[in-house]
């Protein structure tokens, strides 16, 4: 079998807008969003475990939707709006789920965090039950190996109830 | 008011929620390349050639590096204790060494480029060509080697032949993966003959020690920082060869390299717990006395290294049997080298001790909470010295209490929830050892009341950030954020691997010491600075301990079993922790319900698999090798004794990251027994195997 360099990898201009600020730049047509965001804006917030769509370290939001990152091209995403784990606190004030994770410990290591927050912000504005057991089914696709799952709940249902009132 | 005991927030917590902590594969420097690691697609055998024309000719390939044109690195030896002046490695091969393949995926190349892409293009690009052999065959058969005994008091095998009731069976754990979910990675770079190497590991100081021996420079010019890490499990403890791969290549192309390891190669190239076949044999009077217990194991590991997994560590003073024994072995195959994985030795050994007596409480009719307790020994029968404190007993009835084992009906498949869902009860105990490494320590005190703490050990997710803040502040009187702590770099007074549950009962000593010198010097010099240094020594391999040193638990499960659906469910765990005393019980908890979750995975999901012909580690992905997700965690009580135990330090304080998973698959496989009627001996504990 003979394989040539790929054709494909002439380079593409592409204008993002990732936490609120406008970025033009031109990329590898195969760059993921998630290397175009943490390799090439450096926005290293947004985590790599699989790179296969399969742990969730990677959530961002799309347009005010959770996907997996790893799974996207950045060059789908012209014109897009994104928003990572380093856009969510204001004003130097953790987003009320960032809070939540930190006084739940909703985390061990951390690095799988990142993804576990956008997951549970997206979460808020979806159409999720009240109870625990739908929290933990939806955030099933975020796996956190250290196993902090009984406090990512808690945190997302305190987050939640605050926000509620 | 002191910290020590409240439930503080991690100090580090709002780095970690807001992206801000940075990991190893986030380093990004200036002129960086991009390595891809190619590996092999054979198990054993030759490889004979490597045609690398077109990744060569991909836009942005900078080299190739293979046998032929890697530099040859300098094996480390691996002799040495965790904390002494030896390195230790578990793969003591260094990579592209010579052209025989071992393993599935050893690596055969690194393309280095400008970018990940290109690097990536141009790794999917080489061709190998293979002479193979047959792989050492996987699984059964007899070990490679002569059993080695490792504790022995009695007449085993005379006491089992006149006993009673005996039970004699093999159980078996299967090979898993530890899966962090930050990949290993490194980012290497040199100046002026000294390299400063990113990492992710569990020990910067062995780390240094390492690196240095197999790139032939003083420990003086490697430096390793690993600020925050993705856990590890043990998979971070030792270097693997990701490491000299960025940093000899680096050295060659004089520049920054970066190598993030993918997810299929955690399975193959960065350790894993073996697979363990382990019979045991334990035998009591009629009366539930336990006199002869034999525990006889071996593992498996890779063809060029003895990694050692110790089922037995735990055995000889869990029960008071007054006969036993434990021998280990060990079968060779072509896999990559295993390495410690959460409670290593322990964590399988406890599944086939305490299912064995779990089995025998059933043929002697006996509640298995009584036998048990029935069974405790005064002191420890295998070293002939006391417990420094051990409170199983009460961890037992505390646990059996807060779980209303009371109402347990003994008999298989008799117990139903309210929608007829037939429940499963079991038990089973834990232990794991509580010692400590040596660690340095040094305070710097400011002229703003402020102090700094600094420290080569690493916070790996324990929270020892956290915890070394806690026990500053309560040394030293100032309130907790007024305590900078600096962790994770080999610049810092050499401090403990984050590894056996130790850095906190490391850490006391070192520090009551430091902050004990910063008062003095402050009290002789007058003035608001000075700087404190502590130093402890390791009890770690200790020759001839005066006590007996060991945390302890207890574990009560309910599962859940639907034979309709085939649908097994752990439903919720009970647990008692007897860790010393609690530093921090926000982070002790999570640490214990964490290592609780695992024990799920471990029980009903976790297995890597391999092809039996060709030794390839089939579901090497996070989709096809299960862990526990947050819809399998069931409802979890936890609690500490917290009871001091000042023979391991100042402060009484042990440490709690693995004595959460021993034991657990045990008391699962119990429940699903008494659901069932099936005995699974193998784990994972899976549906068809409670069908068959």
């Amino acid at each position: 079998m003979t394989v040539s360099p790929s054709p494909s990898a002439s380079p593409l201009t592409v204008s993002i807008t990732v936490n609120d600020a406008a970025y033009r730049k031109t990329i590898d047509v195969r760059t993921s969003l998630l290397d175009f965001l943490r390799e090439t804006l450096g926005l290293t917030g947004t985590k790599k475990g699989c790179d296969h769509g399969q742990c969730g370290a990677c959530t961002v939001h799309v347009n005010g939707r959770r996907i997996n990152s790893c799974l996207q091209l950045a060059a789908m995403h012209d014109g897009d709006d994104i928003t990572t784990v380093e856009g969510l606190a204001r004003d130097g004030l953790l987003h009320p789920v960032q809070a939540a994770f930190l006084q739940r410990d909703g985390f061990q290591c951390g690095y799988c965090t990142p993804g576990q927050i956008m997951s549970a912000v997206a979460l808020l504005s979806e159409p999720c039950g009240s109870g625990d057991a739908d929290v933990a089914e939806a955030m099933s696709g975020n796996i956190c190996r250290c196993g902090a799952y009984e406090n990512i709940v808690a945190a997302i249902q305190d987050a939640r109830h605050k926000l509620d009132a | 008011m002191s910290t020590i005991g409240q439930p503080v927030d991690r100090v580090d917590g709002s780095l970690k929620v807001t992206g801000a902590a940075t990991y190893a594969a986030d380093c990004r420097l200036t002129n960086m390349l991009y390595g891809v690691p190619v590996g092999s697609t054979i198990a054993a055998g030759e490889l004979l050639s490597l045609d690398l024309s077109a990744a060569r000719a991909t836009p942005g390939v900078v080299e190739i590096f293979h046998h032929d044109n890697f530099e040859k690195l300098r094996e480390a030896p691996s002799t040495g204790m965790p904390d002494g002046p030896d390195p230790i490695v578990d793969e003591r091969r260094p990579p592209l060494s010579d052209t025989k393949i071992r393993y599935y995926g050893q690596y055969i190349a690194l393309v280095v480029a400008e970018t990940f892409e290109a690097a990536s293009e141009g790794a999917m690009l080489v061709r190998a060509t293979y002479r193979p052999t047959d792989p050492a065959t996987p699984l059964g058969g007899e070990p490679t080697g002569p059993p080695r005994e490792e504790n022995a008091r009695g007449d085993v095998d005379s006491a089992f032949a006149a006993a009673p009731v005996r039970i004699d069976a093999v159980y078996e754990t299967p090979v898993e993966t530890h899966n962090p979910i930050e990949l290993h990675a490194t980012v290497a770079a040199w100046a002026d003959g000294r390299v400063t190497l990113y990492e992710t590991t569990q020990a910067v100081v062995n780390h240094r020690r390492v690196l240095s021996v197999m790139l032939g420079v003083p420990t003086s010019h490697v430096r390793v920082i690993s600020h925050f890490l993705g856990s590890g499990f043990g998979g971070k403890l030792w270097p693997w060869p990701q490491s000299p791969l960025a940093a000899a290549a680096a050295r060659t192309l004089q520049r920054p390299v970066k190598v993030v390891v993918t997810r299929p190669m955690m399975f193959q190239n960065v350790g894993h717990r073996p697979y363990t076949h382990q019979r045991v044999r334990i035998a009591a009077e009629r009366d539930g006395t336990i006199v002869a217990l034999d525990h006889d194991s071996y593992n498996t590991t890779s063809i060029l290294d003895d990694y050692e997994e110790s089922c037995g560590e735990g055995t000889p003073s869990f029960y008071g049997a007054p006969n036993l024994r434990v021998r280990s072995a060990l079968r060779r195959r072509h896999t990559g080298t295993p390495t410690a994985m959460r409670g290593p030795g322990a964590v399988p050994g406890l599944f086939a001790t305490e299912s064995a007596t779990n089995e025998l409480a059933d043929a002697l009719q006996i509640d298995p909470v009584q036998l048990r307790i029935q069974n405790e020994p005064e002191h420890d029968l295998s070293l002939k010295v006391p417990f420094s404190s051990r409170h199983y007993v009460e961890c037992l009835t505390l646990g059996a209490q807060r779980f209303g084992w009371q109402n347990r009906s003994a008999e298989i498949g008799s117990m139903r929830a309210e929608d007829q869902t037939i429940l499963g009860w079991g038990v089973a105990g834990a232990s794991w050892i509580a010692e400590r490494f040596a660690a340095d320590v040094s305070i710097e005190l400011r002229d703003d009341d402020s102090a700094e703490i600094r420290c080569a050990t690493q916070d790996i997710g324990t929270g020892t950030y956290t915890m070394l803040a806690q026990i500053a502040a309560h040394e030293l009187a100032i309130p907790l954020e007024r305590v900078h702590v600096t962790l994770g770099d080999t610049d810092l007074p050499p401090g403990p691997i984050s590894g056996g549950s130790m850095v906190t009962a490391s850490i006391i000593p070192a520090i009551v010491r430091a902050a004990r010198s910063a008062r003095e010097q402050l009290a002789r010099n007058g003035g608001s600075k000075a700087t404190g240094h502590g130093s402890s020594p390791a009890t770690f391999g200790e020759e001839h301990p005066t006590v007996s040193r060991h945390s302890y638990g207890a574990h009560f499960v309910e599962i859940g079993w639907q034979p309709q659906l085939g649908r097994l469910r752990v439903r919720r765990i009970v647990t008692v922790i007897d860790a010393g005393r609690i530093i921090n019980p926000k982070t002790a908890r999570n640490q214990i319900a964490g290592a609780m979750v695992m024990g799920v995975g471990m029980a009903l999901l976790e297995e890597t698999i391999y092809d039996s012909r060709t030794l390839e580690p089939l579901n090497r992905n996070l989709a096809d090798y299960k862990v526990a997700t947050n819809a399998d965690v069931p409802a979890m009580d936890v609690t500490f004794l917290d009871y001091p135990d000042t023979h391991v330090n100042e402060l009484g304080a042990r440490g709690v990251g693995e004595i959460g998973l021993a034991g657990v698959a045990a008391a699962i496989a119990a429940a699903a027994h008494h659901a069932t009627g099936v005995r699974v001996r193998a784990l994972p504990i899976t549906i068809e195997k409670l069908l068959l």
